[in-house]
């Protein structure tokens, strides 16, 4: 181990502990010594094509371009580039505009034709500079223009630009193309992992219950404090499971809706019945407002139970005990729902668009303590936009929030 | 429920058999045959003979659906219910047009798995009724 001397922002100076064996980690295009200096890109071996019908010009311009440590192939048409392009296959053409034969505007615009987005970039070489010509180029799908004479220094800097362009947007493009593929073997992962931690975890959930019910015989006081805290743990567990499965599911894009007619009033009835058996236990009740009207709307059920209970088991979670939480529907012309409001801190304005989103950064740090924060949320926004509904927030003046849901009626 | 016939609970995993023997002992089921997978299930099943058969769907080798259309080939008559983890519309449909009585998602907690269970009893064991067909899919 060495100690590496980094001039911190505002010049103080921190020693970081480096281990050598750890620093060909390093991002080697970023010179150490100087940590502020733009990666410089290795351009060295890439495939320039020269065109132009003059001899001599070929020659200069070949020399530049090689003593920069390029690959040269050229051509003296048009008709003789689009052959030579198809075999070499360079990273950038110049291409003269005045030639026998087809002329440069017409040999780039048959490249791009045939080459699409894959085709390298061309630049124009003309002796006039006039406004028409270096405009009638950009038409033709020219990134840039040099002009006759030439000055090596401008020919070098222009050919790195884009080159170096050319080459960051590859690059971009691998990057995009590896990490979607590691996000999809993640959510594999996670989903294949979730799957299989469910069924251990429901039946030591299970078994838990069953004992505590005296279902092998009854228990001590102590035993049966025991068996709650095992039903309890793999009960927490399993949300939790249940909640990475979801995520899972939405992110691979398998968010599958088996829809039926439901009753809002039915579906949110059943909830706050199931939830009340639950509150109970923190003296908090759940009531539902009696609806003016029963609107129908077209939902999966189980998704949209799940997000009844959890806007419900949230209220309760965040309510003081002995709560009432109060859940209303719904309804008008073209949307139906439902609303829980609870008697929470309620949510400050600044992190109200955290709410829905916050999952995105718990699920890329598992090791979180925050586990089931938010998760929830986001897997229920997710579900109500998959049904085409919106999800929202409301503070209550003085007493906590209002979490409402607006599903699409169906007429 | 008032039922005192046989089960032939068939899972591949030790823990769901455990889980779901336990608990059908606690409903007051006693006569209870396990199999862990689903040729073992149709030798167990030509033996026994049980009233109703518990059948997990995703088993290795021969999968649930498999050793239920085995099941109806040995016996048409024979009432099953699909043990089911998460479930996929297609398999419990593909279930439903074999024959199977009903599905249950062996993930709910005991008393939700003990009422479907004995909804599906009541429903396919009425004295006058005996093949009432299946009730509809469990919530």
């Amino acid at each position: 181990m060495r100690t590496l001397p980094i001039l911190a922002p505002g010049g103080a100076r921190i020693s970081l502990a480096c281990n050598p064996q750890a620093m060909c980690h390093w991002p080697w295009r970023y010179p150490m010594d100087d940590p502020l200096s733009s990666p410089s890109i290795d351009l060295k071996g890439r495939r320039i094509l020269a065109v132009d019908d003059d001899r001599i010009n070929l020659r200069i311009i070949g020399g530049i371009l090689r003593t920069e440590g390029y690959e040269i192939a050229d051509a003296a048409s048009g008709e003789q580039a689009l052959e030579v392009y198809a075999a070499f296959r360079p990273n950038l053409v110049l291409l003269d505009v005045m030639m026998p034969g087809i002329d440069g505007f017409t040999t780039c615009r048959t490249l791009k034709k045939t080459y699409g987005d894959k085709c390298a970039p061309v630049i124009f070489v003309t002796a006039k500079s006039e406004a028409d010509d270096i405009v009638m180029g950009f038409d033709a799908g020219g990134v840039d223009y040099l002009t006759k004479p030439f000055r090596p220094k401008e020919v070098v800097a222009r050919i790195r630009t884009h080159l170096s362009n050319q080459q960051l947007v590859e690059q971009q493009k691998l990057l995009v193309e590896q990490l979607s593929k590691a996000n999809a073997a993640k959510d594999r992962f996670l989903g294949m992992c979730a799957h299989d931690l469910r069924n251990p975890l429901s039946s030591i959930r299970g078994l838990a219950e069953l004992m505590d019910e005296n279902a092998i015989g009854s228990l001590t006081a102590e035993q049966k404090e025991v068996v709650q805290t095992i039903h309890s743990a793999s009960q927490s567990m399993l949300q939790l499971v249940n909640e990475l499965l979801d995520v899972a599911t939405i992110e691979s894009g398998h968010l599958k809706l088996d829809k039926e007619p439901t009753s809002v009033v039915e579906i949110v009835e059943r909830s706050v019945y199931l939830s009340n058996i639950e509150a109970a236990k923190k003296s908090t009740r759940i009531e539902l407002l009696k609806a003016a009207s029963d609107p129908m709307v077209e939902i999966d059920r189980n998704k949209i139970r799940q997000v009844i209970d959890n806007l419900i088991n949230n209220a309760v979670k965040y309510s003081p005990k002995g709560s009432v939480i109060t859940v209303v529907i719904h309804s008008d012309d073209s949307v139906a729902g439902f609303a829980v409001r609870d008697n929470g801190p309620g949510i400050p304005e600044s992190e109200r668009h955290k709410l829905f989103k916050h999952y995105g950064r718990l699920s890329a740090q598992p090791t979180g303590g925050e586990k089931s924060i938010g998760l929830g949320l986001a897997i229920c926004r997710k579900i109500v936009e998959a049904h085409n509904g919106t999800i929202g927030v409301e503070n209550i003046e003085g007493r906590g929030c209002e979490f409402y849901v607006s599903l699409p009626i169906l007429k | 429920m008032n039922f005192s016939g046989s089960v032939l609970l068939v899972d591949d995993e030790a823990h769901i058999r455990k889980f779901i023997s336990l608990l059908l002992r606690h409903l007051g089921l006693t006569r209870i045959f396990e199999a862990p997978n689903g040729h073992a299930a149709l030798e167990l099943y030509k033996k026994e003979r049980p009233d109703l058969v518990m059948l997990d769907v995703n088993m290795p080798l021969m999968d649930g659906i498999e050793t239920l259309r085995s099941l109806k080939v040995i016996d048409p008559d024979c009432v099953v219910v699909m043990l089911t983890s998460l479930a996929n519309r297609q398999t419990i449909d593909e279930a439903a047009s074999l024959g199977a009585a009903n599905y249950i998602r062996k993930d709910a907690p005991p008393e939700d798995i003990g009422r479907a269970l004995s909804d599906t009893i009541d429903s396919c064991f009425e004295p006058d009724e005996p093949d009432a067909g299946g009730p509809g899919p469990s919530p």
